[in-house]
């Protein structure tokens, strides 16, 4: 596969060189299965998959085949983390975006691999460092103000959750600007360095990074990362490509558990004398917003939230009113099905996580506050900074060494 | 929604879950300002049993002071580095000393006293420093300090060793919610005394954080709040069965029954509650809104829930179809439909079940 990948990979850059891409690019699609005991064996996996009508037919340890009963061949499938799946196609990046989404929607054991804002704000601090401030990088911002309106057609039906997330398709076209900041940064990580924090702080939509690129240090061209785990490879390795791919996986699984450690809530017994005292442990989850938002956009959010079944932040619950811009809500997270409790208000959220609930749950939540409501909006877990957790969480992933 | 100001913070259980995010890591400039978690006191142990030592209840039986075989606090709170531990109480009123809570109290003050560790199961110097503190409306914080000076003065008659007490009051303005710290509570816990605040409310705003103790059959509130708690507690019930079902693969059967649903409501505090009748009491309300739920599913997807006497509830996915009417139904239900404040009927078939093991089922 990898071999394939390479040849196919190089062919397409030289097309791009070329400005006549004949075929489309190698894409991955990061995918989160949601622990337990079935995913992590390789039948488990392949059951998980098996009831969306997807097959996968095993080619080696940890890598498959992956067919669709109605759309036949759709790429390879490997397993890189136990809790991480990265999806391998050549197909146009909107057909294979649809049917990725089309599939996630179905399956509450499979998730998108979510990269915040937040998130990305620390890999961009490792583009920085691991790559010469010479080469050229591509960052997008993109916050959609979807609730500040004055209309109630918040929410999307389904057909229009189906086009593509992405306003720059690979190929060509530019940028379609709606109700929404939305655009691109190309320069050298010197030039961007140097201005970005300033940016950020003058203009907070340039806190919603929801694209990166990682320079591949094999070549020109790079790896783009996109907020809902997709990965386009437009370098000539796909090996470079797939290296980066591990990196990312890494610190977002351990970025996974160290939320899922910390915010879980439970009660347990005391150590001292067990199972006769019982605590509370766990962190609340807490977002604040960098401005309050306004009556009419709260309304909005809540209603727009909790009166449709497919809202953008996939949740369920009646809130309960307790001001003009405080709710609670004893919900449920609809993708993956597990409940999650929220105190909901003009200046931000505080969210309690049962145990067992998946930390996606929270990376979901952070990376659509972000997009949709406030871009500058600080996280924590507990007291500690989400930023802080992503940071310490990529001291768990190695890079290959730099080449330039 | 706001709240009457003395029914909210006289009310308990708005005073326990007050006192358990007090003690939540929290960032700085949140809502709620967690002043024990700065101070380093997390939750050591919710409602925990705790055996008065047995020689000093002899002495005060000698001394014919009335003395609890055991007593449970709400809340053990604990300073893990300075080795400190704290008792809380919450009261909606103040009590006198021939008071029957008096009792409670004087038993109170035994076990926060030099032989704390004794009563938590610890080594002497696990236990550097202990307080019995409760919490109680800012206006009952005077009346209830003189009780507790009473008892423990009647204890100190008798030899018998008692802890250091404090009376932490609570204050509900237009602008927050606020904590009355005296010298006792400023001294032990390194807050400054005087009021402080822990909740900012927002105009016109309910300040109550989000509860995680949501309902607790064994004491007195308003029917406001009862009925507002009984909502809480109905909302996770729904979200629980919501989850369940969601995450089914059809085809299957669930099978659920009330210690299941009300564990999982509870982040599993339902299996600990030692009060017979008050877990009965809270099955019987998870009964009454389960069928509620049940009419609801069967009505869009007929036969898809079944109820057995003993059992429990089946809820029969057989296709994917059929699980998305039974989620459809489950979606569109709202317990306010539901009357809130009728207390539920006692149920027949109530010790079968009661005898099975916690969380049996499925």
């Amino acid at each position: 596969m990898i071999r394939f990948f390479d040849g196919y990979a190089i062919e397409r850059m030289e097309e791009l060189d070329a400005r006549k891409l004949k075929r489309p690019l190698v894409k991955s699609h990061l995918l989160e299965i949601l622990d337990g005991e079935e995913a992590r064996t390789n039948q488990g996996l392949r059951d998980i998959f098996d009831r969306r009508g997807v097959r996968l037919e095993p080619l080696e340890e940890e890598l498959f085949l992956v067919t669709d009963d109605q759309m036949g061949d759709i790429g390879f499938l490997e397993r890189l983390r136990p809790r991480i799946v990265a999806l391998y196609s050549t197909m146009k990046s909107d057909e294979l975006g649809r049917w990725v989404r089309r599939l996630v929607l179905d399956s509450p054991e499979i998730d998108h691999v979510w990269l915040s804002g937040a998130t990305f704000g620390v890999l961009w601090e490792l583009v920085t460092r691991l790559s010469q401030p010479h080469r050229f990088t591509r960052l997008v911002f993109t916050h959609e103000s979807i609730f500040d309106v004055d209309g109630a057609a918040l929410e999307p039906g389904e057909d229009e959750d189906e086009v593509s997330q992405d306003p720059e398709d690979e190929e060509v076209g530019q940028i379609k600007e709606r109700r929404a900041t939305s655009f691109r940064l190309v320069d050298r990580i010197g030039v961007i360095q140097e201005k970005l924090k300033e940016l950020q702080r003058i203009y907070s939509p340039l806190y919603a990074i929801t694209q990166l690129r990682f320079p591949s240090p094999v070549g020109p061209g790079g790896h783009d990362f996109y907020d809902n785990g997709r990965v386009t490879n437009r370098s000539q390795s796909f090996r470079d490509h797939r290296s980066h791919l591990l990196y990312v996986v890494r610190i977002y699984e351990q970025l996974l558990k160290s939320t899922e450690e910390q915010a879980w809530y439970s009660i347990q017994d005391s150590v001292s004398v067990p199972g006769q005292f019982h605590k509370i442990v766990g962190a609340p989850v807490v977002i604040r917003f960098q401005e309050p938002l306004n009556r009419v956009v709260f309304d909005n959010w809540i209603r727009a939230t909790f009166q449709s079944k497919r809202n953008r932040f996939r949740l369920w619950g009646h809130p309960i009113r307790l001001g003009p811009t405080k709710v609670h809500v004893y919900g449920v997270d609809c993708h993956l099905w597990q409940p999650l409790f929220l105190e909901l208000t003009a200046k931000g959220c505080i969210a309690i996580i049962p145990n067992g609930t998946c930390g996606n749950t929270v990376h979901r939540l952070v990376t659509n506050i972000q997009r949709y409501l406030d871009p500058g909006a600080e996280a924590f877990i507990g007291d500690k900074p989400y930023r802080q957790m992503v940071e310490e969480s990529t001291r768990a992933g190695e890079y290959e060494p730099k080449a330039e | 929604m706001s709240p009457k100001p003395n029914e909210l913070i006289r009310d308990p259980l708005f005073q326990l879950n007050a006192l358990l995010w007090l003690a939540q890591p929290l960032p700085k400039k949140c809502e709620i300002n967690p002043l024990l978690y700065h101070k380093g006191f997390t939750v050591y142990a919710v409602a925990p049993p705790l055996p008065v030592p047995l020689e000093l209840r002899l002495m005060a039986q000698e001394a014919q002071i009335e003395m609890q075989a055991s007593v449970t606090p709400d809340v053990v709170l604990a300073h893990k580095g300075a080795r400190k531990f704290a008792f809380a109480e919450c009261k909606a009123n103040s009590f006198g000393p021939t008071s029957s809570a008096a009792e409670q109290a004087q038993s109170l003050l035994v076990v926060a006293g030099p032989r704390a560790a004794d009563v938590l199961g610890l080594a002497p110097g696990q236990v550097a420093d202990s307080l019995l503190a409760f919490m109680t409306p800012q206006t009952e914080q005077g009346p209830l300090a003189k009780t507790l000076a009473s008892l423990y003065k009647e204890l100190n008659a008798a030899q018998i060793p008692a802890g250091k007490f404090s009376v932490l009051g609570l204050v509900l303005t237009e602008r927050e919610v606020s904590i009355a710290i005296d010298d006792q509570a400023s001294a032990f816990f390194a807050l400054p005394s005087g009021i402080d605040c822990f909740i900012r409310r927002a105009p016109d705003t309910d300040p109550r954080p989000i509860y995680f103790i949501p309902y607790d059959p064994d004491i007195d509130q308003s029917p406001e709040e009862r009925k507002f708690c009984r909502r809480v507690l109905f909302e996770r019930i729904q979200s629980t069965l919501i989850a369940a079902v969601g995450h089914a693969h059809a085809p299957c059967a669930l099978s659920l029954n009330s210690d299941k649903i009300l564990n999982g409501a509870m982040f599993g505090m339902y299996e600990k509650w030692e009060n017979r009748e008050s877990a009965k009491h809270l099955r019987e309300l998870c009964r009454k809104l389960m069928n509620a739920l049940m009419q609801a599913v069967n009505c869009e997807a007929p036969n898809s829930i079944t109820f057995q006497p003993g059992e429990g509830w089946k809820i029969i996915l057989e296709h994917s179809e059929q699980q998305e009417k039974v989620l459809d139904a489950l979606l569109r239900f709202s317990c306010v439909t539901l009357d809130l404040q009728t207390e539920p009927q006692a149920y027949l078939f109530d010790e079968m079940e009661d005898s099975r093991p916690s969380g049996a089922g499925e």
